[in-house]
């Protein structure tokens, strides 16, 4: 079995590999020091269990596990943690697997053989106590593979039809995911601008009047000019002035 | 960032606050029966030769003139308890002694004006009610009052910073042992030794004697003071197993060059704010960042350090939950070794969070034990 260890600590990194390595049966399969990389890795390592640090910088372990049980075959996933008093409760609740650091052999061997893959219903009841509540990525599914697009490259999400467009560098990407939700989870960098667009207020460019004394907003990397609706004006404004 | 007068914002009630709850009932029997003891004292001092009326009558009548200005007076501080608060220790001693006596005075003059209705009713039986007589009457009730007032006063505040000292003790030995040393901290350093004993033994071993160095430093009394000197050796145990860990992640910039090494500081202030400052501003970052750590004197002679640590990035870790008990903690134990005078201050400036640490430089011999020789 292929074990790919996700850590952003280099000595936790190298203990997992050695105890792994003692074991027979499991091989590793990669090494990865953050939750991007740990995606990369189990896609093209082929991985079959990931032991996933909790508390990464970036991206976190849970958001990782999330992304990757979108995957046509999904690794099963064992988090791993030095200490975390809050998150282990929602582990238990959840019925997810975990080890606590230092991780002894015997429980290591253990949960290894039960590893089972954290289904989405599993991984969802994780995050309302989690600290990180919203995602830093988008995943994006291209036929197999698994792309991430960083929150922060994002210009706007705009419905089309029955997905949602999402603009970022010179890319457009569709996704299959409400806009309602979208403006909920994102509340604090997006903002609604009509009834099927948010845009990210650290991408807004330039704001002016048009002749109809309707708003105009122009977002950075795009040259298209998006209209506020006057419904949306009030709390447009509000934002772009306290952001 | 404010001048020297910026006190550290606690949470802990205003100092000026001290006076007890008037509107709860323990209170009001302390009332009671200072008001009692004073017409017990005025009517013992009256009793005797030249002085026909009996004890008891005179004591019921002055009891009565005492309970009616001591209530009033519970009931006029309870009102005023929330001014008090805004202002400074001074000023609210002198609103409450203002208040007291005007009580008193009013009430003075009420009980003359009942009097010349109704002989005798709360004056001693007196026929010449003249305005000298009245003059003298009122002056001499002001001046009592005044006295009591006086005495009662320091009484309650003597009182009341003798518990503040005592609950602040507690407090700081409580939130010492939590402080100290994280959890977090503690089993991240157990499994990067676990990983060295097999990749290097010789950083392992030297990991677990910094690690038994601090948490010796650790189990000191919560009011120890130990030398600047020692001070940063421990912050340096400390910073070279988080080395271990984080590697080039972490840098701390040390600007401490011409410091006085022997100033006393409670030991364990410096390490819980470089954890924090890892913690809360290292961690959170793909890329790590650096932590400075600078010292100077102040103008007025005082000591500043400061330890300084970037934001983490993004909304999302900002809103890690913050552990201030470090802060807290630090900020106790300056009060409790130098009064006003040690001053703790923190926040986010330039992008950045800034802890100041300033306090006066008092020169402590070196301590024995703690891991530096």
């Amino acid at each position: 079995m292929k074990v790919l260890i996700v850590d952003d600590e280099a000595p936790a990194r190298q203990r997992l590999a050695d105890l792994v390595g003692d074991l027979d049966g499991y091989e590793v399969a990669g090494l990865a020091g953050n939750g991007v990389e740990g995606i990369e890795l189990a896609e093209e390592s082929g991985a079959e269990i990931v032991l996933m640090d909790i508390r990464m910088p970036g991206m976190d372990g849970i958001e990782a596990a999330r992304h990757l049980a979108s995957l046509e075959a999904p690794p099963a996933v064992i988090f791993t943690t030095a200490y975390d008093a809050y998150a282990l409760e929602a582990f238990d609740t959840a019925a997810v697997g975990y080890m606590l650091k230092p991780v002894r052999r015997r429980r290591l061997a253990e949960a290894l053989e039960r590893a089972g893959r954290p289904t989405r219903a599993q991984l969802a009841q994780l995050t309302p106590e989690s600290p990180v509540r919203t995602r830093s990525h988008l995943a994006v599914r291209a036929g197999e593979h698994l792309s991430l697009i960083p929150l922060a490259d994002i210009r706007c999400f705009c419905a089309d039809q029955k997905y949602i467009a999402v603009h970022h560098g010179v890319d457009i990407d569709l996704i299959d995911e409400s806009l309602k939700a979208l403006e909920e989870e994102f509340e604090e960098q997006f903002v609604r601008i009509h009834r099927g667009a948010l845009v990210a207020l650290a991408h807004v460019d330039s704001v002016r009047k048009d002749e109809k004394g309707q708003l105009r907003v122009r977002l950075r990397g795009s040259d298209e000019e998006l209209t506020v609706s006057r419904r949306h004006t009030a709390r447009f404004r509000q934002r772009l002035r306290s952001g | 960032m404010g001048g020297h007068g910026d006190s550290p914002k606690a949470a802990e009630r205003p100092e000026s606050l001290f006076l007890p709850d008037f509107c709860a009932a323990g209170a009001v029997l302390a009332v009671v029966l200072i008001s009692e003891l004073v017409a017990v004292v005025l009517t013992l001092a009256r009793a005797g030769i030249g002085y026909e009326v009996p004890f008891w009558v005179d004591l019921a009548r002055n009891s009565l003139f005492m309970l009616w200005i001591g209530l009033s007076s519970a009931a006029v501080l309870c009102y005023g308890k929330r001014r008090f608060a805004r202002l400074s220790v001074g000023h609210a001693a002198a609103l409450a002694l203002v208040m007291l006596v005007t009580v008193t005075a009013v009430i003075s003059e009420i009980a003359w004006w009942i009097n010349s209705y109704w002989d005798s009713l709360l004056l001693p039986p007196d026929d010449d009610t003249s305005v000298s007589n009245h003059v003298i009457y009122l002056s001499r009730n002001i001046l009592i009052a005044l006295i009591v007032s006086i005495g009662a006063l320091r009484y309650f505040y003597v009182s009341d910073q003798w518990r503040r000292n005592v609950e602040l003790e507690a407090a700081a030995r409580v939130n010492a042992l939590q402080a100290r040393i994280r959890p977090h901290f503690l089993f991240n350093s157990m499994n990067t030794i676990a990983s060295l004993t097999r990749s290097d033994p010789v950083l392992a071993e030297e990991a677990v004697e910094d690690l038994a160095d601090l948490f010796r430093a650790s189990l000191m009394d919560s009011d120890h003071l130990v030398t600047l000197k020692e001070e940063f050796e421990i912050a340096r145990l400390y910073q070279r197993i988080e080395q271990l860990r984080l590697d080039d992640r972490l840098v701390v910039d040390w600007r401490v060059a011409g410091l006085p090494l022997k100033a006393a500081i409670p030991s364990l202030s410096l390490q819980p704010l470089l954890e924090n400052a890892i913690y809360h501003g290292i961690e959170p970052r793909p890329d790590g960042g650096t932590v400075i750590v600078e010292g100077r004197i102040l103008d007025d002679g005082r000591l500043e350090l400061a330890i300084e640590n970037p934001l983490p990035d993004g909304e999302a870790e900002a809103r890690r939950q913050g552990n201030r008990i470090a802060l807290v903690n630090i900020q106790e134990r300056f009060r409790l070794a130098w009064g006003g005078r040690g001053e703790v201050e923190f926040g986010p400036s330039d992008g950045r969070y800034r802890v100041c640490l300033r306090f006066p430089v008092t020169e402590r011999r070196s301590a024995v034990g703690i891991g530096a020789s």
